[in-house]
């Protein structure tokens, strides 16, 4: 794919976007409302920080749908840290430490033992969201130290609200990490021919578990946001987001038909298209299970859509 | 029938009768893969015509060739490992019940009157993987007869075969051929086919070179036949004698069952062996063995004189060795990345600066190697899926290069490759040798091993027979020696 192909990929993304904001004011007054706006922001947050890791996992052709469970374990049991009177940094470093294990573990199922991702990290979603129930029997736990709460309370310059900096901050630096530096690049050279770059020497195993670790410790960062925001943490905490997450990655353009492909970029205007589309839904009135169908047949259209491409490609590129 | 404007088949008239073992030989590149490929409908035909039972035909398709009555048995096998042989033997066809459901027990006794009347004795119950290679080979066989196939092609069928293996192999064709099914079978082991065969037809260069009926030639005129006349090679400019006598790598008794065993073989630095061997022979897994990418049960890896312990790619590459495999498209590079990116897959520690990759210096780097390649390109940043294949394999070679080896193993360097790219690998290769560089070709291609190889081994259902001087081997005395 030419440079140029990418950026006209990137170019009818922001016009979906441009397209949302000349519209939904006119469907609904509300949407340019400082409280929908936030709101926006806030759904964003969540899912968009774990879109991260995600489609840094995807473009290892890989997939990883224990985020919701691993966030709401590890940020279970920071908050459970917290309360009982453990310096809050030091909880989110355990928080972090857990998540990563629980992602080390996937990289072991499907780097070692050769597991499908799929049924690997579909595994560890059981594992975790297991645990987190038998841990807290199905409490919130809420009432966090007042200074922890910042993190997703806080507000910038008298406007802008932390997490949405936090945000902006990791976006930045993931898309640098996988441009700018050898191991960002290895990920992308290991989704796109695993053999390849066995036998130029590097190490796949430990790329993925680079990969996976992040997949995981990146849904722990929105975890922690998410409960510094509410002042809680639920049971429920991240149901459903390894969907919202992939469908993000995918609308901004990562292939989930063949790794090697994608970019962070691309990911960040996926979010803000899913976060925008969520909240169209909800201006429009339209019923949660609605929602659910309609996301689901939009992941899969634009998997489609992709893999048209893909079965494209192979005639068309390697002929001679 | 042209690739790219290359005549590949030039008028060449081919038949086979009624219970006939017609055998088809030729050098690589002659063009059989390609007469058989119009036969199944992979490639279309330029020019002429194929007629089957006097009519003639429009095979546009495999599906279409299978409606002719001809069936295929490739080298790569298509069974499914865990279905039965019964089921495998009736592979979308499986009888049925008078309610319209699968029917294992009638399925498997047919399976077993089947295989009674070509005097096979196999069981059809058990699962397909447990069964070896000649095994499988009869289920391909047996399938095809359930197609009611009257023309059976058998794409080098004797390759992974041992002496035994082949014994009853060759006694299931002569069965076949007894129930009036024609046979056109395709292979490098001259030996097989002087025994099976009632005609035989060469090609040479894409035309027919010799048609010989049964007991009216000897071995040695078919492979006049295939190579031309027997001439000296001349083409091998002997390596100026290395400087140093050191022995980069030396191979011990290395061993891995069903695969190769007892191979011991050494290279200098500066100079340049070849490993000759026809397909199946075992060159593929000895180069991976030696660069770790697969296990050994025994024997010795030496680099530079010290024992490699532990044997794995990443490992070698840190001792200056590399591997240029055969498979360059699943194997050799990202398809999706830039030539920069590819040729500097192996070193991309090289290019870092406090954490961040110095783009700089990386372009700069690729540019220079794919220059010096000769790769033709539009820029460095071009993904390497859009160029030719003789390109993408400079762009390989590239990548193996940048580590600036001690050691350089090729499996089958320029299959795929044009005439032109070919030579320029060449010079590449000698350039490097000339600075030190050991290199070892392993390849099939004879021409390939005299002109560029100073010493070849010989190997033959994987084990080394000889090792010989290049400049006193003939081609035609070479392909005698592994077929």
């Amino acid at each position: 794919m030419s440079i140029r192909q990418q950026f006209a990929d990137d170019a009818v993304r922001l016009i979906i976007v441009i397209v949302f904001f000349v519209f939904m004011p006119i469907i609904s007054p509300y949407f340019f409302q400082v409280k929908n706006v936030m709101n926006i922001l806030q759904n964003i947050s969540l899912q968009g920080i774990t879109a991260i890791g995600m489609t840094i996992v995807i473009i290892t052709a890989g997939i990883d749908i224990s985020v919701g469970g691993v966030m709401a374990m590890s940020t279970w049991i920071a908050a459970m840290l917290m309360k009982n009177g453990l310096a809050w940094p030091l909880a989110i470093v355990a928080c972090l430490a857990i998540a990563a294990l629980c992602g080390a573990v996937n990289a072991f199922s499907v780097g070692v033992m050769k597991i499908p991702p799929m049924i690997a990290t579909l595994a560890m979603m059981n594992i975790t969201r297991g645990l987190q129930t038998v841990l807290s029997k199905g409490r919130t736990l809420t009432g966090l130290p007042e200074s922890f709460q910042v993190i997703g309370q806080g507000v910038v310059f008298g406007v802008i609200p932390l997490p949405a900096i936090i945000i902006i901050l990791l976006y930045i630096a993931a898309s640098w990490f996988m441009n700018n530096t050898v191991t960002g690049r290895k990920i992308y050279a290991v989704g796109g021919n695993p053999e390849a770059t066995r036998i130029a020497g590097i190490h796949n195993k430990r790329i993925l578990l680079f990969a996976y670790v992040c997949g995981s410790v990146f849904a722990a960062i929105a975890g922690v946001i998410f409960i510094s925001r509410t002042n809680s943490a639920p049971s429920t905490l991240g149901f459903n987001l390894e969907m919202k997450a992939i469908m993000a990655a995918v609308i901004g353009g990562t292939s989930v038909t063949h790794g090697g492909k994608g970019k962070i970029f691309g990911t960040f205007l996926g979010v803000i298209i899913v976060g925008l589309i969520t909240n169209a839904l909800d201006l429009l009135g339209v019923s949660a299970y609605y929602q659910q169908f309609i996301q689901g047949l939009l992941v899969l259209l634009v998997v489609m859509l992709d893999a048209v491409g893909s079965i494209r490609r192979p005639g068309k590129t390697f002929s001679q | 029938m042209s690739f790219a404007g290359n005549l590949v088949l030039n008028d060449v008239d081919f038949n086979v009768h009624d219970g006939e073992i017609h055998s088809l030989v030729g050098a690589n590149g002659a063009g059989k893969s390609t007469l058989i490929k119009i036969l199944n409908g992979v490639y279309r035909m330029s020019r002429g015509s194929i007629e089957v039972n006097g009519e003639r035909v429009n095979i546009d398709n495999p599906k279409a060739a299978e409606r002719f009555g001809m069936a295929f048995v490739h080298q790569e096998l298509n069974i499914c490992p865990d279905m039965t042989v019964a089921e495998n033997i009736f592979m979308g066809n499986w009888p049925t019940d008078t309610y319209g459901r699968y029917d294992r027990n009638r399925t498997n006794r047919k399976a077993m009157q089947l295989s009674a009347t070509m005097g096979i004795d196999l069981d059809p119950a058990i699962a397909v993987r447990h069964l070896r290679t000649a095994e499988k080979q009869t289920v391909e066989i047996l399938k095809a007869l359930t197609r009611n196939a009257n023309i059976l092609v058998l794409d080098e069928p004797t390759s992974s075969l041992t002496e035994r293996e082949k014994e009853k192999f060759f006694g299931i064709i002569e069965k076949c051929k007894q129930n009036g099914i024609s046979i056109i079978f395709i292979s490098h082991f001259l030996e097989d086919v002087i025994r099976i065969s009632d005609r035989v037809t060469v090609l040479k260069d894409g035309r027919v070179n010799g048609v010989f009926a049964r007991g009216s030639y000897t071995k040695d005129d078919l492979v006049h036949a295939m190579m031309g006349v027997s001439v000296r090679n001349t083409e091998f400019i002997p390596l100026p004698k290395a400087r140093s006598v050191k022995e980069v790598l030396s191979v011990r008794k290395l061993s891995s069952h069903g695969k190769f065993h007892d191979i011991s073989l050494a290279v200098h630095s500066g100079d340049i062996v070849g490993i000759c061997g026809l397909l199946g022979a075992g060159k593929t897994e000895i180069a991976r063995a030696i660069f770790g990418l697969d296990p050994i049960d025994s024997g010795a890896i030496y680099v530079d004189g010290s024992l490699v312990e532990s044997c794995n790619p990443s490992n070698m590459i840190d001792r200056g060795v590399v591997l240029l495999t055969e498979e360059r498209k699943t194997e050799g590079f990202v398809p999706l990345l830039s030539i920069r990116e590819n040729t500097t897959l192996s070193i991309g520690g090289m290019f870092q600066n406090l954490g961040t990759l110095n783009r700089t210096a990386q372009t700069a780097f690729a540019q220079d190697i794919a220059t010096k390649m000769m790769v033709k390109m539009t820029s460095v940043e071009q993904p390497v899926c859009s160029l030719s294949g003789g390109n993408q394999q400079k762009v390989v070679l590239a990548k193996c290069l940048s580590i600036e080896p001690k050691l350089f193993l090729l499996d089958e360097p320029t299959r795929g490759v044009d005439i032109m790219a070919k030579s320029e690998i060449y010079k590449i290769l000698r350039e490097f040798v000339e600075q030190g560089t050991a290199i070892i070709i392993f390849s099939s291609e004879i021409e390939e091993l005299l002109c560029n190889c100073s010493k070849i081994y010989v190997l033959k259902n994987g084990s080394m027979i000889d090792h010989i001087d290049s400049l006193a081997i003939s081609k035609n005395d070479l392909l005698s020696m592994i077929s």
